[in-house]
C-alpha cells in the first residue's frame, strides 16, 4: 500500500503503531483500535475482494465489513507472532469460500452493469469506454481461472505481495505459489485473448 | 537458457521478483529470442490490463457501516453483566456440541426436570387446614353412615347381613355410642346364629374399656347355652381380668346340661381369677368361631 493513499487518513501520525500491536490490544479489549486497522487496510481488502468476485463492488463491500466483523469476533485466535495482513486476508478467504458457497449459481459472475462502477467512479471517465471494455473482458477471462489461480494472480497484481507473503496466506510453500502464479498468468493470457477475438 | 524456462520466468520478471543472476540471464536471452519476445509481449499486455483494473472507491457508506458495526459490537461487550440470560444463550448457540451430546443432554434435563417436579410434589404440604377440615367433616359423615347401616344390618334376617353389620363395629373406630352398644349386646345375648354371637363378643372385647360393655359381658355369661360362646366368653373374663365375673361363672358350673370341656375351662377361668394370677400373655385365646369372617387372624391386644 503506498502512503498516497493515507493522505486523507486523519489517523495516520496520530498512532504510530504497527498493524500488529493494534490487533493485540483490539485482542486484549480495546476494540476501537480496529478503527485505525479499518482506515489502513480496507481498500486493500476491497480490491482483493472487488477482483476475487468479477467486479461486484456492493457485494465486495458487504463482504469487507464481514471480513472486519469476523476480525472483532475471532480476535482472541490472532496470535502475536503473526502477521496481521497474513491473518486478514486469511479471513477474507474463509469469508469469500461461505459467500460463494451461499450464492453457488451467482459466484464469479461478471455483470454488465458493473461498467458503471468503473464510469462513476471517475478513475476511467477520461480514458474512455474502451478501456473499460478491457477491463470488463479482463474480469470475465479472470472468473474463467480457478480460485486457487486467481488468488494468487489478484494477491501479486493488486495487492502487490510477494511469494512469500502469498505462501503464508495460502499455507503453502514459497515455490508452490511461484509455480501457480506462472500458470495462471499463461492461463489467464490464453483466455483473454480468446475472448478479445 | 532456453525458451521454455524463459517463459517459466516472464511472471517474476515482470512482478519483479526475478533474482540477478536469472534476471540477466533472460534480458540477454529475449535480446536475441523474437518468440520470447512476442511471448513477452502477450503476457505483459494481460499484465498490464491487470494493472489497469484498479479498485473503485468504496461508497460514502462503507465507513460509517463499518463504525456503526463497530459501535454495536462494542455494545454488545461492554454492559453485559457476567451472567445474563442472553449471554448464556449466546454462549449456547455459539457452543459447537455434537449432536448426540446436545440429545443426550436434552433427555437428561427433561428427566431432571421430572425428578424436580417428583420430589416437588411429594414434599408439598399434604392439606390445607380447609381441606383437612372438608375431611374430617366426611369422616364424621362416614362413620355415621356406618353406624346407621350397622344399626339397620344387625336386624336383618340374613345371619351374613348382620355379621357384616357386627364386623363394621371395627371400623367405627371405638367410636361406637350407647345405641351401638346396646345393639351388639342385644345381639349377643339372643341372636339365634352362634357365629354372629361369636363375631359380637370379638367385636365387642375392644371396647370392654366402656364400662356399660365389661358389665353387658359380664352378665351375658349367664345367657349363653352354646359351649362355644360360653368358653369364649371366659377366655375374655380372664383377659379383662374381671372379678365380678366370678360368681355368674359359678353359677354357670352349676347347670346340669355343661359340656365337659366347658366346665374344665370355666373351672380353670375361675381358678385364675381367684388367684389373681394374671393370664398368661403367650397363650392368645383360640379363635371360637367356625367360620372365618374377619380378615384379622387375631384378636387385639387388650388394653386392661
Amino acid at each position: 500500500m503506498s502512503t498516497a493513499e493515507y493522505s486523507n487518513n486523519p489517523f495516520i501520525g496520530l498512532d504510530s503503531l504497527t498493524d500488529n500491536a493494534l490487533m493485540l490490544r483490539v485482542k486484549a479489549g480495546d476494540v476501537d483500535r480496529m478503527g485505525l486497522l479499518f482506515e489502513r487496510h480496507h481498500r486493500a481488502l476491497l480490491g482483493f475482494l472487488y477482483h476475487m468476485l468479477g467486479g461486484s463492488r456492493a457485494a465486495s463491500e458487504d463482504l469487507v465489513q464481514n471480513v472486519f466483523y469476523r476480525m472483532l469476533k475471532y480476535r482472541h485466535t490472532y496470535s502475536a507472532d503473526g502477521e496481521f495482513r497474513t491473518w486478514m486476508y486469511h479471513l477474507a478467504r474463509n469469508v469469500l469460500a461461505d459467500h460463494v458457497k451461499k450464492n453457488r449459481h451467482a459466484a464469479y459472475h461478471t455483470d454488465v452493469a458493473n461498467v458503471a462502477d468503473y464510469l462513476g467512479g471517475g478513475h476511467l471517465a477520461d480514458e474512455g469506454l474502451e478501456q473499460a471494455q478491457d477491463v470488463l473482458v479482463l474480469h470475465q477471462a479472470l472468473a474463467r481461472l480457478s480460485p486457487e489461480n486467481r488468488e494468487v494472480l489478484v494477491l501479486s497484481r493488486f495487492q502487490e505481495m510477494k511469494y512469500g507473503e502469498i505462501a503464508q496466506v495460502l499455507d503453502t510453500t514459497e515455490g508452490a505459489v511461484r509455480v501457480r502464479a506462472h500458470r495462471a498468468l499463461k492461463e489467464l493470457k490464453t483466455i483473454y485473448l480468446r475472448i478479445e477475438n | 537458457m532456453n525458451c521454455e524456462s524463459t517463459q517459466d520466468q516472464l511472471a517474476d520478471y515482470m512482478s519483479g521478483q526475478l533474482p540477478e543472476p536469472e534476471h540477466s540471464e533472460l534480458v540477454a536471452h529475449l535480446a536475441g529470442c523474437t518468440s520470447c519476445r512476442a511471448e513477452l509481449e502477450a503476457v505483459q499486455r494481460v499484465w498490464r490490463t491487470l494493472g489497469k483494473a484498479t479498485t473503485p472507491e468504496p461508497s460514502p457508506n462503507l465507513r460509517p457501516e463499518f463504525y456503526a458495526m463497530l459501535a454495536d459490537f462494542k455494545s454488545t461487550l461492554a454492559p453485559e453483566p457476567k451472567y445474563s440470560p442472553k449471554g448464556l444463550w449466546r454462549w449456547l448457540r455459539e457452543l459447537q456440541i455434537p449432536q448426540p451430546a446436545l440429545r443426550l443432554a436434552y433427555s437428561l434435563a427433561l428427566l431432571l426436570v421430572g425428578a424436580v417436579g417428583g420430589y416437588w410434589l411429594n414434599n408439598q404440604p399434604k392439606t390445607t387446614p380447609a381441606d383437612q377440615q372438608q375431611l374430617a367433616t366426611l369422616a364424621a359423615q362416614v362413620g355415621e353412615m356406618r353406624q346407621v347401616m350397622l344399626l339397620t344390618l344387625i336386624d336383618n334376617p340374613s345371619a351374613t347381613e348382620r355379621l357384616r353389620a357386627v364386623s363394621y363395629t371395627k371400623e367405627l373406630d371405638g367410636a361406637a355410642d350407647a345405641k351401638v352398644i346396646n345393639a351388639l349386646l342385644s345381639t349377643l345375648n339372643h341372636d339365634d346364629n352362634v357365629n354372629v354371637r361369636l363375631a359380637t363378643l370379638e367385636a365387642l372385647a375392644p371396647l370392654a374399656a366402656d364400662p356399660t360393655v365389661r358389665l353387658g359381658l359380664v352378665h351375658a355369661l349367664a345367657q349363653q347355652e352354646s359351649p362355644l360362646v360360653q368358653s369364649a366368653l371366659a377366655d375374655v373374663m380372664v383377659q379383662l381380668q374381671e372379678h365380678r365375673s366370678l360368681p355368674q361363672l359359678r353359677a354357670l358350673l352349676k347347670q346340669a346340661n355343661l359340656d365337659g370341656t366347658v366346665k374344665s375351662k370355666i373351672e380353670e377361668s375361675i381358678q385364675t381369677l381367684s388367684t389373681g394370677r394374671p393370664a398368661a400373655p403367650a397363650t392368645t385365646p383360640q379363635r371360637h368361631d367356625q367360620t372365618h369372617v374377619f380378615p384379622r387372624a387375631e384378636r387385639p391386644a387388650l388394653a386392661v
